[in-house]
């Protein structure tokens, strides 16, 4: 049994727990080969903890996890290894190496994984900073540039391999609304002249809603609703309408499980 | 077994096969050396039998350019598949290749 072609990636059945907290609970989500989907939840529903199982960095409890028609809990080692070249990944915090320069850092995975020849290493290099609009920045350093900056840099470096699939870990958080702007251009630009598979994994519902062909809302270790951007903005499920339009109390609560607040005040102490 | 090779004929430099980070290496020696020995003026370096396309492609028509420049030549690119116009407009290069229609 193998993932359909049409999906890159396809988590099936997928049980992931921390402690006796079930971050995922028999989840099943499939990401459509070429597309931008995204997934979207409130601060920790396990968001990041998907792209973590499906770069294989956690191994489920239960169920399988398709990349390109491998199971990865059944990989050796060394073919995990192998798998990884086809992921590219836009870390949260962007994760630039602060000792080398924006050159060193899209052409550190390309030393790394490559036997290539300087000048190829610097004609890719290149390629990739036009791409995002940074060729310009080549010879700064990480504390140089600015947040957004910084993150069209990782990006850079994300797409050095070329990679067949690309995770983006809350793209959007910390940005201004221009560099915004421009990672939403440079997402759907990617991916649709690139081919890549894009996994946009994000509580900005705007831009993440923008680019997505396809959206999953999690939460409570469930997939609540999946659909195209606007099939879930006109959703009548409360919960995906209460965190697709912002209502800070609803199935979602405003406050956290807590004893009775009058015998915390009042009672017995 | 890899059919991903360059070869030189009449003044036609054929690239063929898979162009990505493993074949990358041994591809550019291969041009590199077919370059040098060439005794043509004008250059064309035809991609037909291009199966596939990474970046790596791209950097090595750019390789290919820069060698034929310094010996002198002319090179006009052949024949580009899709992938490799798409990454090459992504990348701006489009203008800086000189590609044939």
């Amino acid at each position: 049994m193998s993932v359909d072609d049409a999906f890159a990636v396809a988590l099936k059945g997928v049980t992931f727990q921390r402690g006796s907290r079930k971050i995922f609970d028999n989840v099943s989500i499939s990401f459509p080969r070429g597309k931008v989907t995204g997934v979207m939840g409130p601060s920790g529903c396990g968001k990041t903890t998907l792209l973590r199982l499906m770069a294989a960095q956690l191994k489920p409890e239960k169920g399988e996890v398709w990349v390109n028609g491998q199971n990865l809990p059944t990989l050796s080692r060394s073919d995990l290894f192998d798998m990884r070249k086809q992921f590219g990944v836009l870390f949260q915090s962007g994760a630039l190496f602060t000792d080398l320069n924006v050159f060193e850092n899209v052409a550190f995975p390309l030393r790394v994984h490559t036997e290539l020849p300087d000048e190829m290493i610097r004609d890719i290099v290149l390629m990739k900073l036009q791409a995002v609009g940074l060729r310009g920045a080549i010879d700064l350093m990480p504390d140089e540039l600015s947040g957004g900056m910084k993150r069209r840099v990782a990006l850079a470096r994300a797409i050095a391999l070329d990679p067949e699939i690309l995770l983006y870990d809350e793209p959007f958080v910390g940005q201004d609304p221009i560099a915004k702007g421009v990672l939403v251009r440079l997402i759907r630009l990617l991916n649709d002249a690139l081919g890549i598979t894009s996994v946009v994994v994000s509580h900005d519902l705007a831009e993440t809603a923008s680019i997505s062909d396809y959206l999953y809302v999690v939460g409570d270790g469930q997939v609540l609703g999946q659909g195209s951007p606007d099939e879930l903005m006109n959703s009548d499920n409360p919960r995906i309408r209460q965190f697709m339009q912002g209502i800070p109390d609803g199935p979602v609560p405003f406050h956290f499980d807590a004893p009775d607040y009058r015998d915390d005040l009042l009672g017995g102490r | 077994m890899s059919n991903d090779s360059v070869t030189l004929e009449d003044g036609v430099l054929r690239i063929q096969g898979v162009l990505d980070y493993r074949s990358g290496p041994l591809l550019r020696k291969q041009g590199q050396e077919l370059i040098r020995s060439s005794k043509a003026d004008n250059l064309e370096v035809n991609c037909a039998a291009v199966e596939k396309s990474s970046s790596v492609g791209l950097a090595l028509l750019l390789a290919f350019m820069r060698d034929a420049e310094q010996g002198g030549k002319t090179v006009k690119l052949t024949h580009l598949p899709l992938d490799m116009q798409k990454i090459a407009e992504v990348c701006g290069l489009t203008e800086i290749l000189n590609i044939a229609p």
